[in-house]
């Protein structure tokens, strides 16, 4: 099953996308719970490296945060956005694998038009899930 | 007491004339009738002071600035590696937070009258070293925080001063405005850092509005990178044009605004239309941007006409308003700002 990680936000405002495959079973049996648990924490949760209350610049940018990335990862048809303040260390492994894996769908500006996949978890819009189908390695065109 | 315009700066004499100390009320005197004999958008300066911009008590802050080194662990704050009048560390990251944000605090409080991000000389904090290869500068709430960068594309953030001026203005933003970080609120909290973070720099290298690069973060890319910065107040969308990064995405004028769900609703992206606003009416004016076009967009901050979910037009009426007050309602100031949002598409 893939799984598709899309980093936006950061000082630069670059969105980088990076993507693996994982096997049926560990997508189910590990990733789909987390995200899913992620989902109900919604904005909620603590910080997990000390950062100020609150931390991360997460939906609507509540937090004292700027500048901070917010990543959106994709399992199927499950999305799930966490400010990066809200990664816990199973999350960054899979991010490291995803970067390791030398997969990068390149950068871009995540501007485009795309309507998302984002059936799953019911988060609040889908926003523009860049389909990494679309010419992998080069960034979308602007508007 | 006399104070003689060739050898104290006008910042200087400024920063003087406001004083409300009456132990120095000579000194404030003589700064107030130096800046007189300067010309005539310092007299109106000078005049303008009588009606401080900070309400309640005057407090008169100090600078404080303490930088931590997190030994590239992602935990926050570190180990104080120094304090404020410290020796150098010799560490490049830490000497340069440093620097930068004495810089950040010298526009702030000598030319504004502003002690510090909260007005009120609140200690100035950042850590360096922040994480393994980690290519961010950000704002947490309480304290600037800088990685070293990748290696591959960036290098260490602290390296442009406009980066480290940049994060401390959020800071700002945060006692002032307190602009919401989504949408066109959020543009304009990116904006506002932007903003200032070039007239910290700007004033450091002493650099009038034709001359200065109007560019935010150059030198933090590695030579492996197509382009000079990531943003540009002067030229939105050319600060680079790579393979990997792709095309700098910012627009210039309301046309090209671009609606998008990434980035917190593109806060990185659309400032770059209230951005060019501020360099059209810097320019237009001509001279140091911090003095005509930052003195207005410090008034309007504070001046009490920015809601936190506030929008480009509200934010762009702010300016009118805060340029009128300050310089005339027929000034070439006031014309400029309102000039300047007309083009950019802000204004009808």
């Amino acid at each position: 099953m893939r799984i598709e990680i899309t980093r936006s936000g950061g000082f630069g405002g670059l969105t980088r996308t990076w993507s693996l495959e994982v096997s049926r079973t560990e997508a189910e049996q590990r990733w789909l719970p987390l995200a899913e648990a992620a989902a109900d924490e919604g904005a909620g949760g603590a910080p997990s490296d000390g950062s100020a209350a609150g931390g991360g610049a997460g939906p609507r940018g509540r937090g004292p945060a700027r500048d901070r990335f917010t990543y959106r990862i994709a399992i199927g048809y499950t999305e799930v956005d966490l400010p990066e303040s809200r990664l816990g260390d199973p999350w960054r492994e899979l991010i490291d694998r995803a970067r390791a894996a030398g997969t990068d769908d390149g950068a871009g500006t995540g501007t485009g038009t795309g309507t998302g996949t984002g059936t799953g978890t019911g988060l609040r819009d889908a926003g523009p899930a860049r389909s990494s189908s679309a010419d992998p390695g080069k960034p979308e065109e602007l508007l | 007491m006399h104070i003689r315009c060739s050898i104290v700066p006008p910042h200087l004499l400024t920063r003087l004339a406001a004083l409300r100390d009456p132990r120095l009320s000579v000194a404030s005197d003589a700064a107030r009738h130096a800046l007189l004999e300067l010309d005539p958008l310092l007299q109106i300066r000078a005049e303008a002071l009588g009606a401080p911009v900070r309400r309640g008590s005057a407090v008169v802050g100090t600078l404080t600035r303490r930088v931590y080194d997190a030994g590239s662990r992602e935990e926050l704050p570190g180990n104080l590696v120094r304090g404020e009048g410290a020796p150098a560390t010799g560490d490049a990251a830490a000497d340069e937070a440093y620097d930068g944000l004495g810089a950040t605090y010298r526009l702030f409080s000598e030319e504004y009258g502003w002690s510090s991000i909260d007005g009120a000389g609140k200690p100035l904090e950042a850590t360096v070293h922040y994480g393994s290869n980690y290519d961010n500068a950000f704002w947490d709430g309480e304290r600037m925080v800088f990685g070293d960068g990748d290696g591959e594309i960036f290098g260490r953030f602290t390296a442009s001063l406009t980066v480290i001026s940049h994060e401390l203005t959020h800071g700002f933003t945060q006692y002032s405005s307190n602009l919401e970080y989504q949408g066109q609120s959020g543009a304009l909290n990116e904006s506002l850092s932007d903003v200032f973070g070039v007239l910290v720099e700007q004033r450091e290298l002493g650099q009038d509005a034709a001359d200065a690069s109007w560019l935010v973060g150059a030198g933090i890319f590695t030579t492996a990178v197509e382009g000079t910065a990531l943003r540009s107040l002067k030229a939105p969308g050319t600060a680079y044009d790579d393979d990997i990064l792709g095309r700098d995405p910012q627009p210039a004028t309301m046309a090209d605004y671009v609606e998008t769900a990434a980035d917190n609703g593109g806060v990185h992206i659309n400032s770059g239309i209230p951005n060019h606003a501020f360099y059209l009416a810097a320019t237009t004016l001509g001279g140091p941007a911090w003095e005509g076009a930052g003195r207005i967009w410090f008034d309007a901050v504070l001046g009490g006409g920015i809601p936190p979910q506030c929008d480009f037009r509200t934010f762009a009426a702010a300016t009118n308003e805060a340029a009128e007050k300050r310089f005339g309602t027929d000034s070439r100031e006031a014309g400029a700002v309102a000039e300047a949002w007309v083009q950019v598409g802000v204004l009808p």
